[in-house]
């Protein structure tokens, strides 16, 4: 009986004190990725026509879409950051997160296969490049570093000082 | 453990026990249905707030984006008035060349070429359509190839153009060093040219006068595929570094012109 009641007691607390390991690890991930898609979207506001030109050069979208996409994408990742900043819909900013980081790597992915020359644009600039000053592999990896971040959260989005968590424990 | 203490005396009557256990799944299920509420509730709000922002921001750059001046330097030509027009119009020879004033490789190819240019231009022998893009500001930072660019529409207007466009060349600041982000240096450099450095031009220069074009005729560059300069067109067909194969110098630039336009 005593034994049970050890074992009891003491596995709460293994499991609580991984929780909240876990907890700041989501609100670390959450900050982070924040912080990305904040820098990444505001460094693509200031100037429209080169966000635009960025999307353009991809080669990818219709001409139609090429400024929708390069006007309406870097609010869109303000909005994920401000979402992520205050913790509020966590696992679904962390799903739209995710989403937006295949399709940059697939569209990185198909610029380098299709042998053209542009810089990503992921953080501001974008456009032709001369070829010896492309970093294909590089953005790539960044891109699935975000996408680890952005999975963490998809699978733990609990996080201290995130509404989400408040909304829950009121 | 602690259940079967506390329920000692509840065992006496099962049937309250009974009514006691249906009102806590109850009250179980109630949660439960608040949480999945509050869950959608969260996931709506966060799809309303990145729509929004999306919606948004496309339509805030939209109307910055919209030209709120569509001035364009007088002369110029083509659609949306992007070509400034250089040489005789009526030559069969069609030069186009896209520059940036910024762009160390445009000054390269002026200091092999202009002299060439100049000649067979003062023959009549070539039409030239030049394209004054400025996408160096965005690679490099700053606001030289902007401020030149509208600069030298500022020298279209004052019908002296390709005297400006020869200067600025000729004295084109490394491509890091954003020199030409003070104006002042603009309207200085305007001085060598005979008979341009008025108010007029000075104000056109401070003011930004052709700013709006100027993003118009980056914007038709970026939407031409061209993606670097100097972008050279011989009648349509690439001419810079190579023509049908042969390498640009002033003999054979010369050749492929003549022949251009004694055809």
């Amino acid at each position: 009986m005593a034994l049970t009641r050890e074992s009891a007691t003491a596995a709460p607390t293994a499991v609580g004190r991984r929780e909240v390991v876990a907890q700041w690890l989501g609100t670390a991930a959450r900050l982070g990725l924040a912080a990305v898609w904040a820098w990444a979207g505001a460094a693509k506001i200031s100037d429209p026509a080169a966000a635009a030109q960025a999307v353009r050069a991809y080669r990818i979208l219709p001409e139609g879409l090429v400024r929708p996409f390069g006007y309406g994408l870097p609010f869109v990742e303000l909005a994920i950051a401000l979402l992520l900043l205050v913790g509020l819909g966590v696992r679904i900013a962390a799903a739209v997160s995710a989403l937006l980081l295949l399709v940059y790597i697939a569209a990185i992915g198909s610029v380098w296969a299709r042998g053209i020359s542009i810089d990503c644009g992921c953080f501001g600039g974008g456009g032709a490049v001369a070829a010896s000053k492309t970093a294909y592999l590089q953005e790539i990896l960044r891109d699935a570093g975000f996408l680890l971040l952005a999975g963490w959260l998809l699978w733990r989005p609990r996080g201290r000082f995130a509404v989400d968590t408040w909304l829950a424990e009121n | 453990m602690g259940r079967q203490e506390s329920t000692i005396s509840e065992n006496k009557n099962p049937a309250k026990r009974a009514a006691r256990e249906r009102l806590a799944e109850e009250r179980v299920r109630e949660a439960a249905s608040r949480r999945r509420r509050r869950n959608l509730t969260v996931v709506g709000v966060a799809v309303a707030v990145l729509a929004a922002a999306g919606v948004t921001g496309y339509l805030v750059q939209n109307s910055r984006s919209a030209p709120s001046r569509h001035a364009a330097p007088a002369g110029t030509t083509g659609q949306g008035d992007v070509v400034v027009p250089v040489g005789n119009q009526a030559a069969k020879a069609t030069l186009t060349i896209y520059e940036d004033p910024r762009c160390p490789a445009c000054g390269e190819f002026e200091k092999d070429m202009h002299t060439t240019i100049n000649r067979l231009e003062k023959a009549g022998k070539v039409k030239i359509q030049y394209h004054v893009v400025s996408f160096i500001d965005r690679h490099d930072n700053g606001t030289g190839s902007k401020n030149a660019a509208n600069a030298l529409g500022c020298a279209q207007t004052a019908g002296r153009f390709h005297d400006y466009h020869d200067v600025l060349y000729a004295n084109q600041p490394e491509e890091t060093d954003d020199a030409w982000a003070d104006q002042s240096r603009l309207t200085a450099l305007a001085k060598r040219v005979p008979g341009l450095s008025t108010p007029a031009f000075d104000a056109c220069v401070a003011k930004a006068e052709y700013a709006g074009w100027v993003s118009g005729v980056e914007e038709n560059f970026d939407k031409s595929g061209y993606s670097s300069t100097p972008t050279v067109l011989l009648n349509g067909t690439s001419a810079f570094p190579t023509y049908n194969g042969e390498q640009i110098s002033p003999a054979t630039l010369t050749k492929w012109v003549e022949a251009a336009d004694a055809a």
